[in-house]
């Protein structure tokens, strides 16, 4: 194997894949989501009398609980099954890259566009409610948790949104039954049930390290080490699962 | 020839090659033999000349059958990808990028960079008449400049053997014949071998007397191209030409002693042609166009005929 061949191989993917996806047209869905969870903190934070507490909860609820999974599914389940549908992979399947390492090409911009476009949202949100109130230490520290949940939401997220993209024909039905249907509902249902999404183990993460909110005092968190654990599992089993079936898959 | 066993070591082989999607049947027990040189695969839309590429590129796996290029196995076989140029015959262009950007994305997924890969772009780019095109986005480009850069990706890292689906398809005329002129040249002057597909027989014949015939997911015929020629010329060759004044360009063509009949279509934009000889045909329209100072937009030839050599051939 040729190494060098590879990592440049890879990093030209990582290139040109991060900016279609932060530049192309779903930059548009950024945009849209950063303006309007801008104005749901921005209004929320001029009612709040609580800002530490109120814009925890809001920072846990609307950007990791919910746009985390579908941000991450928009970029994901398109991303490769675009490019197989529109046929421009052929440029990569033609390309001297054994497939494993096209489809790694292909996980570093997902997980990188993703993670910049929710720390742009997350920042946004975190800006327009606490710049309000005033930034201190325990502000900037919220914001500084947030950032790491949604960076390491985004790594994990996206290697299981495009195996998705790959297993499946059809990418955003099945995308958008798991993140509104299982992380959305089964991974707010009370016991054992919750512990099936990644979210539970994210908020785990969170537990332990925010200080404020419903979520410093959350009661059905897993420790930290074992989600850090299954989080890094659930997302090398997905990366494995999704180069097997990219190295095997036929692109007529 | 594509079909002797004896001769020169061949680039492309394959024996009893199948390859079907569910119950459509791509290729079935397909066997030939390419030799280096230029080798035209002819055959009608559906024929199995895209599924054969395919698999000479290793992006499908053959269901029964083996083929080898250039000596070794290509399913599963990235190596191998950086001794072949590939020319799709769909778009394949990345279509927010500009042409720049593609090759750029191209060259560094074949371990070229630096001053090297910007040098050897500009070098294809003026190959390819593309150097002033260059930095505009390629969804603006037209058909003619698609094909033209799509050539150039396929060059760009000076591969051994070049796999062109379909180069021609959808081309004006005149960009036809630069196209010709720099698919025999890319042979000619730099060596590249080139399996070229058409299901125009006419349109190889100018590029190569080497032609293999694909009908039905089988090689029917392998060969010099006169004796199919020969077959192909008893049957008068369907040609359709659309664009801007074509009426001038209807009745000049009356005049020529190749043309059968002349007929309009839906519309006074598009005439269908009737030919006897269409290698005159071919040779005189440009000039035939210039006089009449009509506008061909596009102009593609019917499979009608072909389809009755192969019948023909097939002894259906």
């Amino acid at each position: 194997m040729d190494l060098k061949r590879v990592l440049v191989g890879i990093q030209a993917l990582t290139f040109f894949s991060t900016k279609k996806l932060l530049f192309g047209s779903k930059a548009v869905i950024t945009v849209l989501v950063a303006l309007f969870v801008a104005a749901v903190m921005v209004y929320a934070g001029s009612q709040s009398n609580n800002p530490l507490e109120d814009g925890t909860n809001l920072m846990d609820t609307l950007i990791l609980f919910f746009f985390m999974p579908v941000m991450a599914m928009i970029f994901g389940s398109s991303l490769i099954r675009d490019e197989i549908d529109d046929k421009s992979i052929t440029h990569v399947a033609t390309a001297p890259l054994d497939r494993a390492f096209s489809y790694l090409g292909y996980y570093l911009p997902l997980g990188i566009a993703t993670a910049i476009s929710m720390v742009a949202i997350s920042t946004v949100g975190w800006l327009g409610f606490f710049g309000q109130h005033g930034v201190g230490p325990d502000e900037l520290g919220i914001y500084l948790e947030f950032v790491a949940l949604v960076v390491i939401g985004s790594f994990v997220y996206s290697s299981l949104f495009l195996a998705i993209s790959v297993l499946f024909s059809k990418p955003v039905m099945f995308g958008l039954f798991y993140a509104f249907i299982w992380e959305g509902y089964i991974g707010s249902l009370p016991g054992a049930i919750q512990n099936a999404s990644v979210k539970h183990y994210l908020r785990s993460l969170g537990s332990e390290w925010v200080k404020f909110g419903d979520i410093s005092r959350w009661n059905q968190a897993s420790s930290a080490s074992s989600s850090a654990l299954v989080l890094l599992g659930v997302t090398i089993f997905f990366l494995i699962l999704g180069t097997y079936l990219f190295r095997e898959k036929e692109l007529a | 020839m594509t079909s002797q066993e004896n001769g020169p070591m061949p680039i492309v082989q394959a024996q009893a090659l199948s390859k079907w999607y569910g119950q459509v049947i791509g290729l079935n027990g397909f066997a030939l033999r390419v030799i280096p040189g230029i080798t035209g695969i002819v055959g009608p839309n559906g024929s199995g000349k895209s599924t054969f590429f395919k698999l000479i590129l290793g992006l499908i796996k053959p269901n029964a059958g083996s083929i080898s290029v250039l000596g070794e196995i290509p399913w599963k076989n990235a190596h191998l990808h950086s001794s072949i140029g590939f020319c799709p015959d769909f778009e394949s262009l990345p279509s927010d990028s500009t042409g720049r950007e593609y090759l750029t994305l191209i060259g560094k997924l074949q371990m070229m960079h630096g001053t090297a890969l910007s040098k050897r772009i500009q070098e294809v780019v003026k190959l390819v008449e593309m150097d002033r095109a260059i930095d505009r986005k390629t969804r603006g480009y037209s058909k003619g400049m698609k094909q033209r850069m799509k050539i150039a990706g396929a060059l760009l890292h000076d591969p051994k053997l070049l796999i062109l689906d379909e180069p021609l398809s959808g081309t004006d005329p005149l960009v036809r014949n630069d196209l010709i002129d720099l698919i025999k040249m890319l042979n000619k002057d730099h060596g590249h071998d080139i399996i070229v597909s058409s299901h125009v027989l006419f349109e190889i014949e100018r590029m190569t007397h080497n032609v293999a015939l694909v009908y039905r997911g089988r090689a029917v015929a392998s060969g010099d191209i006169s004796e199919i020629r020969n077959l192909m010329d008893r049957h008068p060759h369907n040609i359709i030409i659309e664009g801007e004044r074509v009426t001038a360009l209807a009745k000049t063509l009356l005049d020529q002693d190749y043309v059968v009949s002349v007929a309009f279509n839906d519309n006074k934009d598009s005439l269908t042609v009737q030919v006897s000889k269409p290698d005159d045909f071919f040779n005189g329209l440009p000039a035939l166009i210039d006089k009449t100072q009509c506008s061909v937009s596009k102009m593609y030839s019917l499979d009608d005929n072909l389809e009755a050599v192969f019948r023909y051939l097939v002894g259906r």
